[in-house]
């Protein structure tokens, strides 16, 4: 696209926000004028235009959104430059898979799934797969090393899919990729990086390493994931929210962005060698949690890829890219914790020289995702103590300002407040409609959704379960970012989860968004008592609130999601219709969950018994690690570690203790050896036990696969 | 009655030195540690688990002091050693090399799933297992291809760096940190007292 095209499109593109934010800044200044602006009114003006400013970026996304699928797409997308049924030669690509403490069972079968479909491709010579643990807790190494040995095996996999354990957790995800790249980063020309719980397609991946191939200016290509594989009804309604809705965003964006896109930080392919020369991030100025290591590295990482001359492109219309969302409100919160405190910090990068205007733009909405929370909560607070403020002092005359609408000095007999109310629901839901109406015309598609009933019926319920979280989610943000602006850390309850469709307990969910009730029913009921028909106008926030507990309880049960399924709402052509891959993880999970646990009182360590005890889990799990030169005294220290485990069991043992032994090749040895000649009575009866029961049920060591 | 003189004698082993429960104690031991291998022939089981024991009984006749489990499983272990020696041809490596590559390589094989009678049987052993035993290897990574990846300082332009540069000012000064939070509180009260008027 030449230049002049795209200024075109940008320029329609953030007039129409200016021009939208201009008309309604004029509707709220001219409700706020008392012959004159007090300094409060001007606080309350800022605040809103910094926040109908966001909500008009999203609209006028969609809006541009709406006008290209209209027009049957874009012509200029980056999917164009490879043409239906070419076979593009392609290139050698890493496949890699940063993991941390996640469920092996899940990341394993998902690797399976990705392998074998890359393998129907008949492209498989092309691709490498590395699962980059960062994993902490002893268990999970050694379950995630046993289930690699086991996938390897199945699937014909050893020379293609690698297994690598950083010692040094440094700098977390983004040093983990860097790490990978040091070691083996010139082996390949690209790299397609996956979350754990991302699933993409044979087709997928070799249509983006072809688009690679066919755009040799292009850096980054990010394709958009579709949330898929939740239970929950908390997840089923983001999954069905984002199929139906984000067609229109992605669209808009990819719209005026073009080559200038974002990078999500996963479920896209990267061209290795500028992104090793131009994206080791650098520290920012000062100490977590403003400065220090970036957190959010997949913004700078885009930014940086620009400003090196890189294309960094969205190919949204890529099928076959997943991920999974969080399962309950909560866990959607604390997700939301890491990534507010990582989007702060971006703040830092806005005016850095170099950068883009675009990724600029990005950066600074990803500010703003997380500080409108606590502005709009200032906003509602403001303007709640200015409207109790104006009981004092009652307007006088025939007409209050508040009662009319005024507009270049012709009246109209609408109060100002509801027209300003009306002008930003529209705003916040007409892409929501445009995009149900759209669907409704789609007689096909909207059977992928159940049929239009339910699809109309699991819209409805969409947008009013949406409505009664955004101040849920106001509350959890805003508490954040003031979390990060003071240097602190936010708490969590320990999840009490007895089974799968437990959710959210009781007490998890009262401690959890207790304060937010309690605060929205003192709010409430001041204006209640002040002011009854301010009451009214802030009844949406505050049923939200009110009702936070039971709704987090109610969305977090997986049972109300399988009802809800088999009822055909929040139905996604994803469940509906899913696609191989989907299917063949479902299955496998299936029958990994149906495995017996451990006997629990083996559970808590049971990584640390099996390297130790299985004589092939240890042997592996001794190959694996590196020679180590130890001192005298370390030497002596592990001594007395491996007699007291042995003689005591690992109870008293803190996991730095186990992962020390783990890590010492001679140390695993001698356990294995001395376990299996020491006479009972010399053991505790923890290894007593494990002795007597282990492979007693199964034939193969409990880890996540067992095909 | 019937008809016992069709009956072979049963295995004359049987040890003459240490007590039954300290020998039952290793036969245990021992078959514990043949499950571990997932040594689920029965059979095959039993036949390795008298043949350790055979030669664990016959050290302790030589020295009745030692523990019938801990000579049960030295013998089993050595037992291994040999065996692992002889398949994969690797012959005067120290115990940990060995029992090691040994393991890993029959794990890789899944020896004892597809072979049943093949583990530690020193006649007749499969020609397909022995080439299966040292095709396996475990492979974690590809060959290193070092590159450097060195960050490059991103130049914040001047409004960040100075808020920077304050910023680390403060965190190397608490006493200017704490009094510039109390002029920032200060600064909210004042602004509060102003709009209340």
């Amino acid at each position: 696209m030449t230049i002049a095209r795209l200024n075109r499109r940008r320029f329609s593109f953030f007039s129409s926000i200016f021009g939208l934010t201009s008309i309604a800044t004029w509707f709220m200044a001219d409700l706020l004028w008392r012959g004159g602006l007090t300094g409060m009114e001007l606080v309350l003006l800022l605040l809103f235009v910094v926040l109908f400013f966001q909500v008009a970026v999203g609209f006028c996304t969609a809006l541009a959104g709406f006008y290209v699928i209209n027009r049957g797409g874009d012509s200029r997308r980056i999917t164009m430059t490879v043409a239906r049924g070419e076979d593009v030669p392609l290139a050698s690509t890493a496949i890699i898979m940063p993991i941390f403490n996640e469920d092996v069972s899940r990341v394993f079968e998902g690797l399976r799934v990705v392998f074998r479909s890359v393998e129907e491709t008949k492209k498989l010579d092309y691709f490498d797969f590395f699962i980059l643990s960062d994993s902490n807790q002893p268990s999970q190494w050694i379950a995630e090393e046993t289930a690699w040995a086991e996938l390897c095996k199945q699937v014909n996999g050893f020379g293609k899919i690698f297994y690598r354990k950083r010692l040094n957790q440094i700098n977390k995800k983004a040093g983990n990729v860097a790490d990978f790249l040091r070691r083996w980063g010139r082996n390949y020309r690209y790299m397609v990086v996956l979350d754990a719980d991302s699933i993409m397609t044979g087709q997928a991946l070799v249509q983006l390493v072809a688009l690679m191939e066919k755009n040799p200016g292009a850096g980054i290509i990010q394709t958009a994931p579709r949330i898929v594989n939740g239970e929950t009804l908390y997840a089923r309604i983001q999954s069905f929210g984002n199929r139906v809705y984000s067609p229109l965003f992605l669209a808009g964006l990819n719209y005026w962005q073009q080559h200038e896109g974002n990078y999500w930080g996963h479920n896209a392919i990267i061209r290795v060698q500028p992104f090793m020369e131009h994206c080791s991030l650098p520290d920012l100025p000062g100490s977590e949690p403003f400065g220090g290591r970036i957190l959010s590295h997949d913004f700078v990482e885009a930014a940086l890829m620009r400003r090196a001359g890189w294309a960094v492109w969205l190919a949204h219309e890529i099928d076959g890219s997943y991920e999974e969302g969080p399962p309950t409100l909560i866990d959607s919160a604390k997700r939301d914790r890491r990534w507010s405190q990582g989007n702060m910090q971006h703040a830092w990068l806005l005016t850095a020289r170099g950068f883009r205007p675009a990724n600029r733009f990005h950066l600074f909405m990803g500010v703003m995702a997380y500080l409108s929370s606590p502005l709009w909560l200032l906003f509602m607070l403001i303007s709640t103590i200015y409207v109790f403020a104006t009981l004092r002092s009652p307007p006088t005359g025939a007409t209050r300002p508040e009662d009319y609408t005024s507009l270049f000095g012709y009246t109209i007999e609408v109060p100002e407040a509801l027209t300003l109310f009306v002008l930003t629901m529209l705003l916040l839901f007409l892409p929501k409609i445009v995009s149900i109406v759209a669907m409704l015309g789609q007689r096909e598609e909207v059977e992928r959704y159940g049929g239009r009933v339910r699809f109309v019926l699991s819209a409805l319920g969409e947008i009013v379960i949406s409505a009664l979280l955004a101040p849920v989610n106001m509350m959890f943000n805003s508490k954040f970012v003031l979390f990060t602006l003071l240097g602190q850390g936010v708490s969590w309850v320990p999840q009490k989860r007895g089974s799968d469709d437990d959710g959210t307990d009781w007490r998890e969910a009262i401690i959890t968004h207790g304060g937010q009730s309690l605060f929205g029913l003192v709010w409430g009921l001041s204006a209640l008592i002040l002011l009854p028909t301010f009451f009214w106008w802030l009844s949406p926030v505050l049923l939200g609130l009110l009702v936070a507990i039971p709704v987090s309880i109610l969305l977090s049960k997986a049972s109300f999601g399988r009802r809800a399924r088999e009822l055909g709402l929040f139905l996604t052509p994803e469940e509906s219709q899913p696609s191989y891959e989907l299917r063949r993880l479902r299955q496998n999970l299936a029958e990994c969950y149906r495995h017996l646990p451990p006997l629990e009182p083996l559970r808590a360590d049971y990584g640390l018994m099996q390297a130790v005890l299985d004589p092939y889990v240890n042997a592996m799990h001794v190959a694996l690690l590196r020679q180590r030169r130890s001192t005298e005294e370390a030497r002596e220290w592990f001594a007395q570690l491996r007699q007291r485990l042995l003689h005591d069991g690992p109870e008293g043992f803190s996991t730095k203790e186990k992962m020390a032994l783990l890590l010492d090749a001679e140390s695993m040895i001698w356990l294995h050896r001395e376990l299996w000649s020491r006479p009972a009575s010399s053991l505790a009866e923890w290894w007593r036990l494990a002795m007597r029961q282990y492979n007693v049920l199964t034939t193969a060591p409990t880890t996540a696969l067992y095909r | 009655m019937s008809d016992t003189s069709a009956i072979p004698p049963l295995i004359t082993f049987r040890p003459t030195t240490g007590t039954m429960e300290a020998w039952n104690a290793a036969y245990v031991r021992v078959e514990d540690y043949l499950r571990a291998h997932r040594i689920h022939n029965r059979l095959h089981s039993s036949r390795l688990i008298l043949r350790i024991l055979e030669r664990a009984a016959r050290r302790h006749e030589a020295d009745p002091a030692q523990d019938p489990t801990v000579l049960a499983a030295e013998e089993a272990e050595a037992m291994m050693d040999r065996w692992f020696a002889d398949v994969l041809d690797e012959r005067d490596q120290p115990h940990e090399r060995i029992a090691v590559d040994g393991r890993v390589a029959l794990l890789l094989c899944d020896g004892p799933q597809k072979w049943p009678y093949a583990f530690l049987e020193t006649e007749s052993v499969p020609t397909d297992f022995v080439q299966a035993m040292r095709a396996g290897a475990l492979t974690a990574g590809p060959d290193m291809a070092v590159s450097s990846m060195v960050p490059r300082p991103i130049d914040l332009g001047p409004i960040p760096e100075a808020a920077g540069e304050t910023l680390e000012t403060f965190e190397r000064l608490p006493i200017l940190r704490t009094l510039f939070l109390w002029l920032i509180f200060a600064g909210v009260l004042a602004a509060i007292f102003y709009a209340t008027r």
